[in-house]
């Protein structure tokens, strides 16, 4: 009559399963199968099969190559720095206990606002001759002149001054992750520590940091792979210039599939982007988070 | 240094209750809880840190509040000023006027809804399958769940709006509600797994036990213990839609438009008209944040209390 644990499993997994297959493993089906042709950009159009000629060309454009890179600095920039703020605002709020707890609802608020938002409005902070960021760092003499760092117009650091907005918006998820985190740390265990003589930094790196391993895996992985599709932010406030500068993969494979008419090379593009990502992610998740493991 | 100090805690330390000094009276500045920091002097540093790192933190917002009040001239003025010269809503007026604004509104609403009820609907069992029952199925399952969170949204855009265009959906709220599910789906499901994943296993076998099905232990024993990790996933599954772009971008035309892709053509459409923008930037943003304001407390409330204490 009862039905066995294992199919019980199945049952309740199986909606979500379908919708994904379906509106997500289709698609990217179309995704791959259209990398093997030359597509015009006009609907109905021809459709040629050319085999790995798409391939060929991604691998031998400097634009996919450094596009590629530009991508892995972003995300490791983007994370690093959001996970040491959010680990450091997370503890802040630990540490104050429950007095921060209106203060903790108030870092939260750049959560809730959307990154095209966010995006013009570092553009805004950041823009030459009006931005305001300029502006204040001069006159409190750390620069010259407002305009002597060109925030989104000098390619060598156009890559830092889009990650901000990308930074400013999530750093509350980490806190928030971590925070939640923190509290599942059993307060007597810390106070055993305590009394056995821990100081702050061995509790730090030897309970904190290892108890909250799970939650750290998660949140970095989650945020590292939002971080690497990172689009809306950038393309708002650079579309990718100077110079192509601060072009990442996501915003590549848009202008070559909407502004250049290539779905062919396009999806080639994306189909590596997506490989290279689950092999990252794979080493990342296989190494420091085992889901569904007792560990 | 300081760690070769430290001496290792066994593992049964955990259960064991620490002696307490202060018979279980809180004092001022003393005997404080697990983290919370001891000394006077230090938690007011910590507290000006705190306040500190919210005035940088929370200053842009600020500014663009500030920004949607100034006149045209002001807003572009060299050097520029942080508060306006002179107070206007006439950004509002222009913002909020203009044709489509009003209605993208109505479909961000909609479609954020749909997307948010969709995810919860299929996350909340999945979640609770892969955590509990740990079968290879659901290894794999959450695995393939996190390849759909790499799946970068501009490759699947298209052949997407494709789909949707010979069911009959295109150009609709539920079309780009659908598309947004796929986003906040995966995420659903990993924030409800690590939700249930922190409730004890005795708890539905103490319910079925006492006669309840798998599945009445899950809806009348589990899902209240967890309600304050659903409400935090509903809130980003919200977010997650009522702040999309790129979907937005490739699959609506003029009717299911949403907010976001009005605020990105003020650029190109209208020139730089910087006081629109953040007017309708501002009117966009703040009853979310009021509204994750004021659910916030559940939330914290329900992530601190915690259902079962070990």
């Amino acid at each position: 009559m009862r039905i066995p644990d294992r199919r019980f499993a199945l049952y309740l997994m199986t909606p979500a399963a379908l919708f994904l297959a379906v509106f997500v493993a289709y698609p990217l089906f179309r995704l791959v199968t259209d990398s093997f042709f030359k597509i015009s950009p006009i609907v109905g159009g021809p459709r040629d099969f050319v085999g790995l000629d798409n391939y060929v060309r991604a691998f031998t454009s400097d634009a996919f190559i450094g596009a590629g890179w530009r991508t892995l600095a972003y995300t490791l920039m983007v994370v690093t720095l959001e996970f040491a703020l959010g680990l450091g605002m997370a503890l802040l709020f630990t540490t104050l206990g429950r007095k921060s707890q209106v203060w903790r609802t108030m870092f939260l608020y750049p959560l809730m606002i959307a990154p095209i938002v966010a995006g013009l409005l570092w553009k805004f902070l950041m823009i030459d001759n009006f931005g305001l960021l300029g502006t204040l760092l001069s006159q409190a003499g750390i620069l010259q002149n407002p305009n002597q760092i060109g925030w989104l117009s000098n390619p060598d650091i156009v890559l830092f001054s889009v990650a901000i907005p990308d930074i400013w918006l999530t750093t509350s998820f980490m806190c928030l992750v971590l925070f939640a985190g923190l509290q599942n740390i059993p307060g007597d265990l810390i106070e055993a520590a305590r009394l056995d003589g821990a100081r702050a930094p061995s509790l730090l790196f030897r309970i904190i940091l290892p108890l909250l391993r799970p939650v750290i895996a998660v949140a970095l992985v989650v945020r590292g792979i939002d971080a690497a599709r990172a689009f809306d932010t950038i393309l708002i406030q650079t579309n990718g210039g100077p110079q192509s500068a601060s072009q990442t993969m996501s915003l590549l494979i848009y202008q070559t599939m909407i502004r250049f008419g290539d779905p062919g090379l396009a999806s080639a593009m994306g189909t590596i982007y997506l490989l290279a990502m689950l092999a990252i992610a794979f080493v990342a998740v296989t190494t420091i988070w085992r889901p569904g493991k007792d560990t | 240094m300081s760690t070769m100090e430290s001496p290792t805690i066994p593992a049964q330390q955990t259960t064991t209750e620490p002696p307490r000094t202060g018979g279980g009276r809180r004092r001022r500045g003393v005997n404080r809880e697990g983290l919370e920091a001891g000394k006077r002097s230090t938690r007011t540093i910590l507290w000006i840190l705190l306040a500190a790192s919210l005035v940088i933190y929370g200053f842009p917002f600020l500014y663009l509040l500030f920004t949607s009040f100034k006149t045209p001239i002001d807003t572009i003025a060299v050097p520029p000023t942080i508060l306006p010269k002179v107070w206007t809503l006439d950004n509002y007026v222009n913002a909020l006027g203009r044709g489509g604004v009003p209605a993208s509104f109505i479909n961000s609403i909609q479609t954020a809804v749909i997307s948010t009820l969709l995810s919860l609907v299929l996350a909340v069992p999945a979640a609770y399958g892969i955590t509990r029952y740990k079968t290879r199925s659901g290894r794999v399952f959450i695995m393939a769940a996190l390849v759909t969170r790499m799946v970068p949204p501009v490759a699947i855009g298209i052949p997407l709006a494709s789909m949707m265009a010979s069911v009959g959906l295109a150009d609709t709220p539920i079309a780009l509600s659908i598309a947004h599910t796929t986003i906040s789906l995966p995420l659903s499901i990993w924030l409800m797994s690590s939700f249930f994943e922190a409730v004890p296993q005795d708890l539905e076998e103490a319910a079925t036990v006492d006669g309840c099905s798998r599945l009445g232990a899950l809806w009348r024993v589990v899902i209240p213990v967890v309600s304050g990790g659903i409400a935090v996933t509903a809130i980003f599954a919200f977010l997650a839609s009522w702040n999309e772009f790129l979907f937005a971008l490739l699959m609506t035309a003029v009717r299911s438009q949403t907010t976001p892709v009005v605020i990105a053509n003020f650029q190109t459409q209208f020139g730089l008209d910087w006081g629109s923008m953040t007017a309708l930037a501002a009117v966009y943003s703040i009853p979310v944040i009021l509204l994750t304001l004021l659910l916030q407390r559940k939330i914290v409330a329900g992530m601190t209390l915690g259902a079962v204490k070990g």
